[in-house]
């Protein structure tokens, strides 16, 4: 491929996953707006937790975190992340559970996590797509 | 085969981040929705199980193998022997501990409702599940 197209490309993909990333947080904020209770807002918190990962790790030369590498800290923001996905499932539910949010709330909350998830997993395979071509 | 164990490796501590968060907030939950105040007795098995799963985790696997050297001497094995064994005391106390306050949150009407014991145990078991699935993938090295 010529290597315009695979810039005009990459740019491309670059453009959809901000778009992806920008619906996400609508869909978070409009879970809030749309029934005017601002509890959901907590599940912020979680998602600031998140990408923890992938920002210490994303730039670093050390094993990256798809390698069997078992250096403590990076185990250990795997943890981090494994608990904060289940935290933005679980702070809706509660929510919903306790009768403070209905059931639009939260659907609208659980499809806002599905595409942070979707936009992450792609940020990361775009990333090891990347150390694959430049060693080529 | 293989490839099972390295997998594991990599999302490992993930998973076990998931488990662990699992289980507190199921607890959560259960304070949340509970019409009753829920008293501060309930908290200490899953306060107790943390501290549990933290200490087995806090351990080096190689310390208990039979030809290592110490800077404390020859016979300091029995060391992390001990600390393995309060650890494995104390999960099994908080284990019988929130089986027990379930127990008697279902006999009683006038205390936390069953939901909270249900809650308590579920997160007693999924924070120790979460304790030795973070022991496992650490080994792997």
């Amino acid at each position: 491929m010529a290597r315009s197209m695979r810039t005009c490309l990459h740019s491309g993909r670059l453009a959809l996953l901000a778009i992806l990333v920008s619906g996400g947080i609508v869909l978070q904020i409009l879970a809030c707006a749309l029934y005017n209770n601002w509890w959901p807002m907590l599940t912020v918190l979680m998602y600031l937790m998140l990408p923890m990962p992938l920002i210490f790790f994303l730039g670093s030369s050390s094993p990256s975190m798809m390698s069997n590498e078992g250096d403590g800290w990076v185990n250990f923001t795997k943890f981090l992340t494994g608990a904060s996905v289940v935290g933005s499932i679980a702070i809706p539910s509660i929510l919903k559970h306790a009768g403070v949010i209905g059931w639009g709330a939260l659907s609208m909350e659980l499809s806002s996590f599905i595409v942070f998830g979707v936009a992450i997993l792609w940020l990361i395979q775009m990333n090891g797509e990347d150390e694959y071509s430049s060693a080529f | 085969m293989e490839n099972l164990a390295l997998l594991w490796g990599i999302i490992g501590p993930g998973v076990s981040g998931a488990v662990f968060g699992a289980g507190w907030w199921f607890w959560v939950d259960a304070v949340v929705c509970s019409a009753v105040q829920v008293s501060f007795l309930h908290y200490l098995p899953g306060i107790f199980a943390s501290l549990a799963a933290l200490m087995f985790n806090a351990v080096n696997k190689d310390e208990i193998g039979y030809d290592y050297y110490s800077p404390y001497g020859d016979d300091s094995e029995w060391r992390v022997k001990l600390w393995l064994f309060v650890a494995y005391v104390v999960s099994f106390v908080c284990l019988a501990g929130s089986v027990g306050l379930l127990v008697q949150d279902a006999l009683t009407d006038k205390g936390p409702s069953v939901w909270t014991g249900v809650a308590g145990v579920l997160q007693c078991v999924l924070v120790l599940i979460s304790g030795l699935i973070y022991w496992t993938c650490h080994s792997e090295d």
